[in-house]
């Protein structure tokens, strides 16, 4: 646990050194709370954390609350990464966020220290303590820009939906251990099995995925996501799109292989409709829309519904697939983000139209956008393609089982040909805009560069070499039984 | 560092050289050359320290490229004597041709683009040479398609240059076409992509491809046809002098257009009996009707480019007799003395400010004495001189069809002698000796010392390129008793100059009488000509070959007809059928569905808060509903 307990550590301290910093230092502040969590991100590969990954129910502590598994220290990568992305996003966006700098990033890193408890809960206390720690300073950091309308709005939107969410939860959990007696997910599992056909567990049950659905914005919880996305300070729309999402999609399968494994085996129905509908709904929302970042937030909900494929596989197979499709997702949705971030600072909304003739304004941003849309809609070489490959593949072989899962299979088709035509509209902008109001070159701090150097690396890495990542997540996911 | 990763660095410097220039360094026009120079000349280092490192013999080096299941991609590369030769050939005279064409492109506005296509070319040629299957190959096989698509049309603002490439491409895209169905064929039956793994096939089991192995082998000759510019796939190569001359020195002369003619030998245990007949005589008939053409052509380059056909339909005829040693061996020297012409031909194309017609040309011996002096060794040994290269190689092909006891064939290679010596005498003595017939030609002067270098150099290798023992490495390629004859006592230099007369004395002698004859009856014909006298003598044959026996316009009657016809069809049937009643409905279907769902998203709390709960009912009811 010294991994939370130093994050924590580090928001404190980013909140303390603000009394004394000099204002024009602030900017040094949060390239050192990114290097001090690349640093800590490192380290996940040197110490402990690594040899943990040989077993999994050995490392538990607290009483059985926190677990130390290879699925813990896979998503624990995975946020510390984001994180270090979207504070480097951060510094560069702070000159619109105004007063308050410093709280900024300590409540993105107190976020972070929520996802690391979460990618760890093994018992529902924990689980919800968890998620509240990263829902509550999520609504902080949407409204942040308090002289903006749409900021405030969108905090409100997902304060009280957030909160409806969250009173499913607890709701769900009270049923749950009012039935079972069970808080702890191992002891749940032995006992679930018993109470496949109770409906007050079952209606526990549904409740408590009401309240992950909303995470990772699933249908029919998906409601939010354009209007917060959209109204968010751009760099908490990134963090919100992967890491809060991935925080769902950890705990959910957590909850459906870990805590109820028998139980699960039974909804293979009700996921594949969920998916199915949530990938049609998010890519055919997204067709008329002409804001970048709403365009975001409706393919955020589709993607939701490609890796919702991987959960309704019921599979090994479908699990390290959903692992491999969120490291992607990650590079990819980051760089579109930092591209946003750096492209409309000066413009009131992202509109589209912002885009035209950043091929001549920055070419390494034109292309950044233009490989972060083609990894999106799934097109090779790059990260999206091997992701959906492996995640279709998963579903494909579960098809003799059930047919449903070849529907299904042809539903997701039908949403990537549908989603090229938005992402390719958005490569339409940057290039062939008839209109190009300004063509003033844009500046990007060194560390900016890197950070989408990197992405791009990423996105290159995984869609050339899938084979390590691969075996990395199909070996992760053993510590799910 | 460790040997296993030379392969791969040789292979990838030239992509790398390609991909800084055209991103970072298009405006250094000396470091952009610098670059690509610097990448090919590693390179033919490299193919050196592989060479004395590990010899001739055959290894390979694969990388898992990915697997997942049971499906496993490799990207691997292959050497031995053939690839090792093949590489020595690509990054030597390619290395000239480099250095050359620094020369040549100076004031050229494009200097930097034309490097970088040069190095994409480089990159995708030892691709090819390099790769272990035929997947790989078949990928290095299209990407030299694009780079020299590039490189033709690198004037794309002339109408005839942007053509020309469009047409290299296409006709190449044909041949390509059947290579691919080739390549599945073998793929359905064998299983494996890999050479060496359908070679161990072929070898257990020799009947392995059934009644499908002639069809086979035909499909796969198909891409040769296509790259090497065989009959009917020939129309392409002489248009495509519409590329700067480096170009046409490298790629139609010694590397690409051998490409077709390498990939015959790689895979030369594939062919039936029945397939190598049909090769040899596709060979032999390109040969002598290129040859024909070549004699009543006035521009210099198209003359080199005729000529070029004519020389690789002797490799693809050796091909088909059961020759590959003898084949490769010619294409190495062709490699030399061709490049070193086509060199030759820039550096006075260069001096006559960019005048081709050589009955404007005519006495430039004194004014362009070094030129001069190679573009005659180039000459004397594509004509097949002794001792120079080109006697050596032609005399092997002229020996394997003798030994082959395929006379037909053997005449008409005798005739493709005479006809070579003729053409190249008409066109050495109406631009070097005779009179001044223009203004360009009396102010014509020596190309500079980067132009003049690369030919002294290539002088040397046409010279005693044949001498070499180049035809004893091939040789023990491919076949395996020689091989232990060869290494024990490799033949000295005075048995290997005696070579063609011990070996096969009619055919050399009469390959010799051949290239008197053409030498003969050019020099009483053009020595003091002032315009063609052949043109009034032949009369309409000579029409005929001028119009290169109409080939361009048949196909344009018959082939580009049919084309448009179906063309213009399918584009009706996609624009109103597919695109207006299929795509018309579904594309309108999902906008319509898409702008609906918009409506649902209407920003009010109060409607979300309602559907939040309606969607929890639902799912309950899915769940428990039962």
């Amino acid at each position: 646990m010294s991994l939370e307990i130093s994050v924590v550590a580090l928001g404190l301290i980013v909140l303390l050194a603000d009394l004394w910093l000099p204002a024009e230092r602030k900017r040094m502040l949060g390239y050192s709370a990114a290097a001090a969590l690349l640093l800590l991100f490192l380290n996940t590969f040197t110490s402990h954390c690594s040899c943990s990954l040989a077993e999994g129910p050995d490392n538990m502590t607290s009483a059985g609350m926190f677990i130390q598994d290879g699925l813990a220290v896979f998503f624990k990568r995975f946020f510390l990464l984001a994180a270090v992305l979207v504070l480097v996003m951060a510094v560069e966006f702070s000159d619109r966020i105004g007063a308050g700098v410093s709280e900024y990033y300590s409540l993105i890193v107190f976020a972070l220290a929520g996802m690391l408890f979460a990618a760890s809960a093994n018992d529902f206390v924990m689980l919800f303590a968890a998620i509240e720690l990263i829902t509550i300073t999520f609504y902080v950091l949407t409204s942040f820009q308090r002289g903006r309308v749409r900021s405030l709005e969108a905090g409100v939107k997902y304060l009280i939906l957030g909160a409806l969410s969250s009173a499913f939860m607890v709701y769900g959990i009270a049923l749950i251990w009012g039935t079972t007696g069970k808080f702890n997910f191992q002891e749940l599992a032995q006992v679930a099995g018993k109470f496949a056909a109770n409906r007050v567990f079952l209606f526990g049950v549904v409740f408590f995925l009401v309240g992950l659905g909303f995470k990772i914005a699933a249908f029919p919880f998906q409601m939010w996501t354009p209007d917060v996305y959209e109204g968010a300070p751009t760099p908490t729309t990134a963090f919100l799109a992967v890491g809060s999402k991935a925080t769902g999609f950890v705990l959910l399968l957590r909850f459906l292989f870990t805590a109820i494994p028998d139980v699960a085996m039974h909804w293979n129905k009700l996921l594949i409709i969920v998916s199915g509908i949530t990938i049609l709904y998010g890519n055919l929302c997204a067709l008329p829309q002409r804001n970048l970042k709403r365009i975001l937030g409706y393919s955020s909900i589709a993607h939701a519904g490609y890796v919702l494929l991987g959960v309704a596989a019921l599979t090994t197979a479908g699990e390290s697939a959903v692992l491999y499709y969120l490291a992607g997702y990650l590079f990819t949705v980051l760089a579109a983000f930092a591209v946003i971030a750096l492209v409309m600072r000066h413009l009131n909304s992202e509109d589209l139209a912002g885009l035209a003739g950043l091929n001549q304004r920055s070419p390494l941003l034109a292309a950044t956008l233009t490989l972060a849309m083609v990894s999106l809609a799934g097109i090779p070489p790059l990260a999206g393609f091997f992701g959906k490959f492996l995640l279709l593949k998963a579903v494909i072989e579960q098809g003799p089982a059930n047919h449903g899962y070849y529907c299904l299979a042809f539903t997701a088709l039908a949403g990537v040909i549908i989603s090229l035509y938005y992402y390719f509209g958005v490569i339409r902008a940057i290039y062939w805009s008839k209109e190009t109001p300004d063509l003033s070159p844009i500046e990007i701090s060194k560390p900016m560069k890197m950070a989408v150097c990197f992405c791009m690396a990423g996105m290159f890495y995984l869609g050339l070499f899938p084979g390590a990542l691969i075996n990395y997540a199909a070996q992760v996911v053993k510590s799910l039984k | 560092m460790k040997l296993e990763a030379l392969p791969w660095i040789l292979l990838f410097l030239p992509l790398c050289a390609a991909g800084i220039i055209t991103l970072f360094t298009l405006r250094s026009q000396k470091l952009s050359a610098g670059l690509s120079i610097g990448a090919i000349v590693s390179g033919f280092v490299l193919a050196i320290a592989l060479i004395k490192s590990g010899g001739w013999e055959a290894r390979e080096f694969s990388l898992n490229w990915l697997s997942i299941g049971n499906l496993n991609v490799d990207f691997g590369l292959r050497l031995d004597a053939l690839s090792l030769m093949m590489l020595l050939i690509v990054t030597g005279v390619g290395s000239v041709i480099h250095i050359y064409s620094y020369g040549y492109m100076h004031e050229d506005e494009g200097f930097s683009r034309f490097f970088a296509c040069l190095s994409l070319f480089t990159f995708s040629m030892l691709g090819i040479v390099l790769a272990n299957n035929f997947l790989q190959l078949f990928i290095f096989w299209e990407l030299v398609g694009v780079s020299s698509y590039l490189l033709i049309g690198f004037w794309f603002d002339k109408a005839s240059a942007a053509d020309a490439s469009k047409k290299a491409f296409l006709t190449n895209r044909i041949g390509d076409f059947g290579f691919m169905l080739g390549i599945l064929t073998v793929f359905a039956v064998v299983g494996s992509l890999n050479f060496a793994v359908i070679q161990e096939q072929f070898k257990a089991n020799p009947a392995l491809m059934g009644g499908s192995a002639t069809l086979a082998g035909l499909l796969i000759f198909c891409g040769a046809m296509g790259k090497s510019a065989q009959f009917p796939l020939h129309v392409w190569l002489p248009d495509a002098m519409e590329g700067p001359t480096p170009v046409s020195a490298l790629i139609h002369a010694a590397t690409m257009v051998a490409a077709g003619v390498y990939m015959l030998c790689r895979v030369v245990f594939l062919f039936t009996p029945e397939a190598l007949t049909v090769i040899s005589w596709i060979g032999g008939f390109t040969a002598l009707l290129a040859a024909l053409i070549a004699v009543q052509q006035n521009d210099i380059k198209r003359i080199l480019a005729y000529s070029t056909l004519s020389q690789l339909g002797y490799m693809v005829m050796a091909v088909g007799l059961g020759g590959a040693g003898a084949a490769m061996f010619h294409l190495t020297t062709h490699a030399f003395f061709k490049a070193l012409l086509f060199l030759g031909a820039g550096s006075v194309i260069h001096a006559m400010h960019h005048e081709q017609d050589i009955w404007k040309m005519g006495a430039l011996r004194k004014k362009m004495p070094v030129t001069f002096w190679t573009f005659l060794v180039g000459t004397l040994a594509l004509c097949g001189v002794p001792p120079f290269s080109g006697f050596y190689s032609k005399d092997a092909i002229l020996a394997q069809a003798w030994h082959a006891h395929n006379y037909p064939l053997f005449v008409i290679a005798v005739s493709v002698a005479v006809l070579t010596a003729f053409y190249m005498f008409r066109l050495f003595f109406v631009v070097w000796v005779g009179d001044v017939r223009s203004a360009e030609a009396g102010h014509a002067h020596e190309s500079p010392g980067v132009m003049i270098w690369p030919l002294r150099a290539l002088v040397v290798l046409a010279l005693f390129g044949g001498v070499l023992g180049i035809n004893e490495i091939f040789a023990a390629q491919f076949s395996a008793a020689e091989h232990a004859e060869a290494s024990e006592h490799g033949l000295t230099l005075l048995q290997r100059i005696a070579e063609p007369f011990t070996n096969a004395p009619v055919a050399a002698g009469i390959g010799i009488i051949a290239t008197l004859i053409g030498f003969l009856t050019a020099r009483g014909l053009y020595a003091t000509a002032k315009s063609d006298p052949l043109t009034s003598k032949l009369g309409w044959m000579s029409r005929a070959m001028a119009n290169r026996f109409y080939f361009d316009e048949i196909y344009e009657a018959t082939v580009i007809r049919i084309h448009d016809l179906a063309g213009t069809i399918s584009n009706w049937i996609d624009s109103w059928i597919i695109e207006g009643l299929c795509i018309g409905v579904v594309r309108g279907g999902t906008d319509l569905t898409g702008r609906a769902l918009r409506l649902v998203q209407t920003g009010n709390l109060q409607t979300y808060a309602f559907l939040f709960v309606l969607g929890v009912a639902v799912v309950l009811w899915l769940t428990l509903g039962k």
